[in-house]
């Protein structure tokens, strides 16, 4: 169990570097909109040609 | 209703075969030739998917403004230098785009804009409306940008550059960093938990506990220090005030087990509780989190009070007009406005006469004669006249600017609804503790080696994460049930006093009715002309007025074309039309006899607001014009008055039209002619009376009411002010889903009072027979963890549509 000893202050290091990364984030508005990148995965970013040029 | 709305706008379309779009193989209809053109500009550039990806739109919007050439004075340097910020090649300016209502538009803009030569590029937030804009200035100007989302049919205005970033912007940044500080503690000072709690009963070596005890020390520090700081913070301020809120006991709970939690692993004492600590400000924080993200959704105040203002105005500079932003007029300077333009700021008439519409100010809804001497207010819109105004005050300190702080004072001044549940549940971690520290004392003297187990299960069972979690479960819950039915809740304790409101008062123009006048009927008076030809001459004549009843008159494609038109003010409208004197307007302006004929047809009790057209000293034709009641009102008002609410007519209008509308309605009471004091002295005064009053309105002169009654519901459409001041706000044209939100209301209201009454059951039985000893410590987490699940489970069936 002694391990334990090494990996938790380990684990711990990784939380700070987490928490230091997600501020870095936070900081350069990253997170400022929680709305529109939703819906942006869902938008096809190709254009499609005109509808109307199909039927002529 | 889908088959004859508008594709694009989703305003009704009187003759889909007249205006249609093809649109992905099949043909849409829509209702005017603006939208038919936005309709094809956003096919033609490939981004139809918009249609397919935005949600159902509310009436109106996205339909094009007519006057796209107006956006070409901002082409201007000094219109560049005002609005954008340059940095060498490159300006950056932020635009507010009104009319843009989900995601969907956002992606439009985006696409729309960076296609642009010389955008480099375009970030839009559709919470906030703003666009920001990186482009070239040369080449491409500031107002071509303007026009290109004008076309697209938003209602496109430059915002004066932001010095630092919004505060709304700052606050969800912080508090997304507390709340990640916050649950990612918890995770790991859980698992530390975890830990412990085994080794009591596997047994543990002595260092590994002391250890485990000092890293869940370490974590649960910042959590306690950073994420939970507002609530101390918060508690502080309560204290000084002398007005302690709810995070007093909070602050106490939290401080109260973080100490004992250090003090315990500094004397290696029987039991830590930072599970406890990072738990409960884990669960407070998330709910103000979601609280916060609720309120933002409501657009910010100032942008409110800026788009009643121009965003620029014409300055007389020795005797040369020029055009300049708002932000730059001082008090002093000599001001052009024409007609249809908004006052910029408070002032005398120097030069000109007028009349203005004064109703988002002041509710009436008839134009007001301004002469020379007369002072104009900002924000009111000038009809008739070519002007020229002194300004007096401007921003802040005119009557507009003191209408919205009036209304923030009247929020800050509200009764604080008692937030019960965080409330029971901090007081119920602070007896917690005092239970835990007395049965610990006890059993060390009933069986000192059961001591700590007992301990230890009375914190675990009781743990108040179930209190929490009740309220802001199901307001969360509600929320977005509230939102699927079209009403925005941006106050949650809106929800609780919607839920217990015995009476509800609507404002009439605007809200009620539809605020557009339209013709009801014509009486021809003269049997020379016909319907047809009498409706074609007025609309002839009302081109050249900005008289809100003018409104009523407009058509496509008029037959006649007037000269020589003249705009009397307060009187009406005269014109040339084939050589022959035209008027519209007033009886007697128009020619009718002195007192008119008596009205046979006339049903009692009815006075419509009658225009006639004369021509050459007699009159011809009487327009009966009407404000139209919204769809559904009617149903609206039965199903309010059969759920048991008192409902009232509130409003600055004449007694006449709201006396007629009260009775058409059924509403127990009405009040005519109220200035914004009356209006909130009724509420006052009802409130006085035990009522829970809500009040439903829109226009700038409702927004000190609104944040005076207990909840407000503002329809979207009104002006923006009375949104942001607004608990509720209701997007679309009819009033019915403040029905449906009602009762959703009171269902959450009974799901709140059900979680209560089960986390205080469960705690009263749960908690005397863990001090007694008989929970062991698993039982003890099995019970709180089936506790929290009921609660949330409970919370989600307000998000299920009723069977009815």
């Amino acid at each position: 169990m002694n391990v334990l000893y090494l990996l938790i202050p380990l684990a711990l290091l990784l939380l700070g570097l987490a928490v230091w990364a997600f501020f870095w984030a936070v900081g350069s508005g990253q997170f400022d909109d929680l709305d529109t990148p939703a819906m942006r995965v869902l938008m096809d970013d190709d254009e499609k040609p005109p509808p109307s040029d199909d039927d002529d | 209703m889908t088959g004859s709305a508008c594709f694009h706008c989703a305003l009704p379309v009187d003759r889909p075969d007249e205006f249609q779009v093809e649109i992905d193989g099949e043909i849409r209809s829509v209702c005017c030739p603006g939208c038919k053109a936005v309709a094809e500009l956003i096919r033609d550039t490939g981004m139809a998917g918009y249609y397919a990806m935005r949600e159902a739109p509310q009436p109106g919007a996205g339909r094009p403004a007519d006057d796209a050439a107006e956006w070409q004075i901002y082409n201007s340097a000094e219109m560049l230098a005002a609005f954008a910020e340059s940095d060498g090649a490159t300006s950056e300016a932020t635009l507010y785009a009104g009319g843009m209502y989900c995601a969907a538009c956002g992606w439009l803009i985006e696409t729309t804009l960076s296609k642009l030569n010389g955008v480099k590029s375009a970030d839009v937030n559709p919470v906030t409306h703003r666009v920001r804009v990186r482009w070239q200035p040369e080449g491409l100007g500031l107002g071509d940008i303007l026009a290109a989302l004008a076309d697209l049919g938003y209602d496109p205005q430059p915002l004066a550059p932001e010095s630092s970033a919004r505060p709304e912007v700052l606050e969800q940044r912080s508090a997304l960093k507390r709340l990640l500080v916050a649950s990612l503690g918890m995770m790991q000072v859980m698992m530390f938990a975890i830990g412990l709690y085994a080794g009591d009963f596997q047994g543990m070596e002595e260092n590994m506990q002391r250890f485990l005890r000092w890293v869940s020390f370490a974590v649960t520090t910042p959590v306690v220090l950073y994420s939970a700081r507002p609530f101390f913070a918060g508690a502080w301020r309560g204290l000084m005030t002398r007005t302690p809120g709810m995070d007093l006991p909070v602050s106490v709970a939290i401080g109260a087990a973080y100490a004992g939690s250090v003090y315990a692993t500094l004397t290696h004492g029987p039991a830590v509780w930072y599970d406890s600590v990072v738990m409960f400000v884990f669960f407070l924080t998330l709910g103000r989190f979601l609280e916060m993200r609720a309120r933002h959704r409501s657009i910010d105040r100032s942008t409110a009070l800026s788009t009643l203002l121009p965003t620029t105005v014409t300055r007389l500079e020795d005797g040369v007009e020029v055009t300049i932003p708002v932000s730059q007029v001082a008090a002093g300077d000599v001001v052009v406005v024409r007609p249809g333009e908004p006052i910029p700021a408070d002032g005398a008439l120097i030069d000109g006469d007028t009349s203005v519409d004064e109703a988002l100010l002041t509710g009436e809804s008839r134009p007001r004669t301004r002469r020379v001497g007369d002072s104009l207010v900002a924000g009111s819109v000038n009809l008739d006249g070519k002007i020229r105004m002194c300004v007096e005050t401007t921003g802040s300190d005119t009557t507009l600017g003191t209408i919205s702080r009036l209304s923030e004072r009247a929020r800050y001044a509200r009764p604080a609804f008692v937030q019960l549940a965080d409330r029971i549940a901090s007081y119920i971690v602070i007896a917690i503790l005092v239970i835990a520290a007395t049965v610990a004392s006890a059993w060390t003297f009933i069986d000192a080696d059961r001591a700590f187990v007992v301990t230890l299960s009375v914190l675990v069972v009781t743990c108040p994460c179930a209190l929490a979690l009740a309220t802001p479960a199901a307001f969360a819950a509600a929320g977005s049930r509230l939102a699927e039915m079209r009403l925005l809740v941006t106050n949650g304790n809106a929800i609780e006093a919607l839920a217990r409101a015995t009476r509800m008062l609507f404002d009439k123009t605007g809200t009620v009715t539809r605020g557009a006048p339209v013709i009801e009927r014509v009486d021809i008076l003269d049997g020379a002309w016909d319907e047809t030809s009498c409706r074609n001459l007025a609309a002839a004549l009302e081109t050249v007025s900005t008289h809100p009843l003018a409104r009523a008159f407009e058509i496509e494609d008029i037959p006649f074309s007037a000269t020589d038109q003249r705009v009397a003010i307060g009187q009406g409208v005269a014109g040339t039309i084939d050589g022959r004197r035209w008027r519209l307007g007033k009886s007697e302006f128009a020619g009718a006899r002195p007192g008119g004929r008596p009205d046979l047809n006339r049903p009692p009790g009815r006075a419509p607001a009658g225009i006639y057209l004369g021509v050459d000293g007699r009159a011809v034709a009487r327009f009966v014009v009407v404000d139209e009641l919204r769809e559904h009102s009617l149903d609206t008002f039965r199903l309010l008055q059969k759920l048991g609410l008192r409902t009232a007519l509130i409003s600055g209008d004449r007694e006449e039209p709201v006396h007629e509308l009260a009775g058409q309605l059924g509403v127990n009471d009405y009040f005519a002619e109220c200035s914004p004091e009356d209006k909130l002295d009724v509420i006052r005064k009802a409130q006085a009376g035990g009522d829970i009053v809500v009040m439903v309105g829109d226009g700038i002169n409702d927004a000190p009411v609104l944040a005076g009654a207990d909840a407000s519901i503002a329809p979207a459409h009104g002006a923006t002010l009375a949104q942001t001041s607004a608990d509720i706000i209701l997007v679309g044209e009819i009033l019915s889903p403040i029905v449906a939100g009602l009762t959703t209301a009171r269902k959450t209201m009974r799901i709140v009072r059900q979680n209560l009454a089960w986390a205080i059951v469960y705690n009263a039985a749960a908690v005397p027979l863990a001090v007694l000893g008989y929970v062991p410590p698993w039982a003890a987490a099995i019970g709180m963890s089936a506790s929290s699940l009921i609660v949330v489970l409970n919370s989600l069936r307000i998000g299920r549509k009723d069977p009815s």
